[in-house]
């Protein structure tokens, strides 16, 4: 039984993203379902915020999770995620050529063909929201499997973002704490500025990482063993249907749910490590990372907020990592980001954790570096 | 009925220390090391680094990451590995020297 409860509690995000893709096949107001559900979470979080579980482990200290079963959910996402792509360009493409309103009935399921302006607007937020939790899966996949590895980048490459899966491993895991980190956000950063940023500097290093792996072995760049230029290829079905669905509409489509799915990573990132300092070639170490780990964010995120524990012990399957006693926002994820959209709002909240963090955690030096930056 | 799915007790032999891990099929190389107390140097643990470096002399492992981006053609041909993120497969014997580059995991 408590193998079954360990196992099914990480499927809130597969049963929400398949709900969005029914919704956005049925039409109406059904395609505001993924908004609704992005809401609905957002306050069971909030509400949620105080619990908080350590991982489960038997009496001889094996985990309940099994490996199997969660890489098949994890692979099967990518499906589920090319079908939410797959049931937004078919919302465009009937929007672009004026299909007539109707009702048809289809397995119980009621669709309303034909899609209004204001609905077509929340089709794309719907997707966009959705695809970019992707990332919790493409973040997964890019630690334990040389296979997952690949999946990743597909997931990645369905936000635009396949560059996300070498500048995570080989840069962020690195040099996290570190200025010469991208995805660390310094003190007084917003989360906006933050995306732009890091994006830029993540696609930046996967560029640099492939051009050296491609000089070390004689190859020129121009190859088709050019993995920064695949990333980007194994986007190229995504801007393909987009553009033939719905020409204009379409490339506007595609373009908001990648900033979309891309703001939801990194703010991801910049919650993750916000204002955090680590040393120039020290270990990183628990302190180096912010903990979100109340339950429902938990669950949602396949325990991705246990970023302390993630970044120490990197091998780690995410249904075994547990709590380290980190810094700990004591929030969730959801809370967060709605505070994170408002700068002075986050600013006001993190002055106190982060006053704690440079009393508490740091060392003389960065408590030192620390003082280079304000709030 | 479901030997299928059991794992494997393995032995992994470290030359030239002569110390020995236990683990079983599948089991993480540095993890199962670190965790009977062998002072094996690390630092990123997901194989970005190269600190946890070693030779495979005898044995599988199963890669969990392209080590191309860290070790170079000539280390790959030698057989040298990411001890974080090789998956043990059969018994094995290892060269890796616990002594070395020990700032990477200290410093």
């Amino acid at each position: 039984m408590k193998t079954l409860f360990v196992n099914t509690r990480y499927l809130i995000v597969p049963v929400m993203s398949i709900i969005t893709i029914l919704g956005l096949i049925s039409g109406g107001i059904n395609v505001w379902a993924g908004v609704a559900l992005f809401g609905i979470s957002a306050i069971v979080d909030t509400a949620t915020k105080n619990i908080h579980l350590r991982a489960d482990f038997d009496e001889e200290g094996n985990s309940y999770g099994i490996k199997i079963f969660q890489y098949a959910v994890m692979y099967l996402m990518l499906i589920v995620f090319v079908a939410l792509q797959l049931a937004l360009v078919w919302r465009i493409y009937q929007y672009v050529n004026g299909s007539p309103f109707d009702l048809y009935s289809f397995y119980g399921l009621t669709i309303q063909t034909g899609i209004t302006t204001t609905n077509l607007i929340g089709a794309i937020i719907s997707a966009g929201l959705w695809a970019g939790i992707g990332i919790i899966y493409g973040h997964e996949l890019s630690h334990n499997k040389k296979e997952g590895f690949f999946i990743s980048r597909l997931i990645m490459s369905l936000s635009g973002a396949s560059h996300f899966t070498y500048a995570h491993v080989y840069q962020h895991h690195l040099h996290l704490g570190h200025e010469n980190d991208p995805a660390t956000a310094p003190r007084g950063r917003n989360v906006y500025m933050h995306t732009w940023l890091s994006h830029a500097g993540q696609c930046k290093f996967s560029y640099d990482l492939e051009t050296s792996r491609l000089k070390k072995k004689g190859k020129s760049f121009l190859s088709l063993d050019n993995r920064w230029i695949l990333g980007y290829l194994y986007s190229l079905p995504s801007i393909v249907l987009f553009v033939w669905a719905g020409g204009f509409v379409g490339v506007a489509a595609l373009l908001s749910l990648w900033v979309i799915a891309n703001f939801e990573l990194e703010a991801l990132n910049f919650m993750g490590h916000y204002g955090l300092i680590r040393e120039k070639n020290k270990p990183v170490e628990h302190k180096h990372s912010w903990d979100n780990d109340s339950v429902f964010t938990d669950w949602f995120f396949i325990a991705i907020g246990r970023q302390a524990d993630h970044h120490v012990r990197g091998e780690t399957y995410f249904w075994e990592l547990d709590d380290v006693k980190g810094p700990n926002y004591g929030i969730g994820y959801f809370s967060l980001f709605l505070i994170t959209l408002v700068p002075p709002l986050f600013r006001s909240y993190m002055k106190k954790h982060l006053d704690n963090w440079d009393q508490k955690y740091a060392n003389e030096k960065e408590r030192e570096i620390a003082s280079q930056y304000g709030y | 009925m479901f030997n299928f799915f059991e794992k494997k007790d393995l032995k992994v032999k470290l030359i030239p220390s002569l110390q020995k891990v236990q683990l079983k099929t599948g089991d993480n190389l540095l993890a199962s090391a670190l965790a009977q107390g062998i002072k094996w140097p690390h630092k990123c643990r997901v194989g970005s680094c190269g600190t946890c470096r070693c030779k495979l002399v005898e044995g599988k492992i199963s890669p969990e990451i392209d080590f191309e981006n860290v070790l170079n053609p000539e280390q790959l041909k030698e057989g040298y590995i990411l001890a974080c993120k090789s998956s043990v497969k059969t018994d094995l014997l290892i060269h890796v020297n616990l002594h070395k580059e020990k700032k990477d995991n200290t410093t």
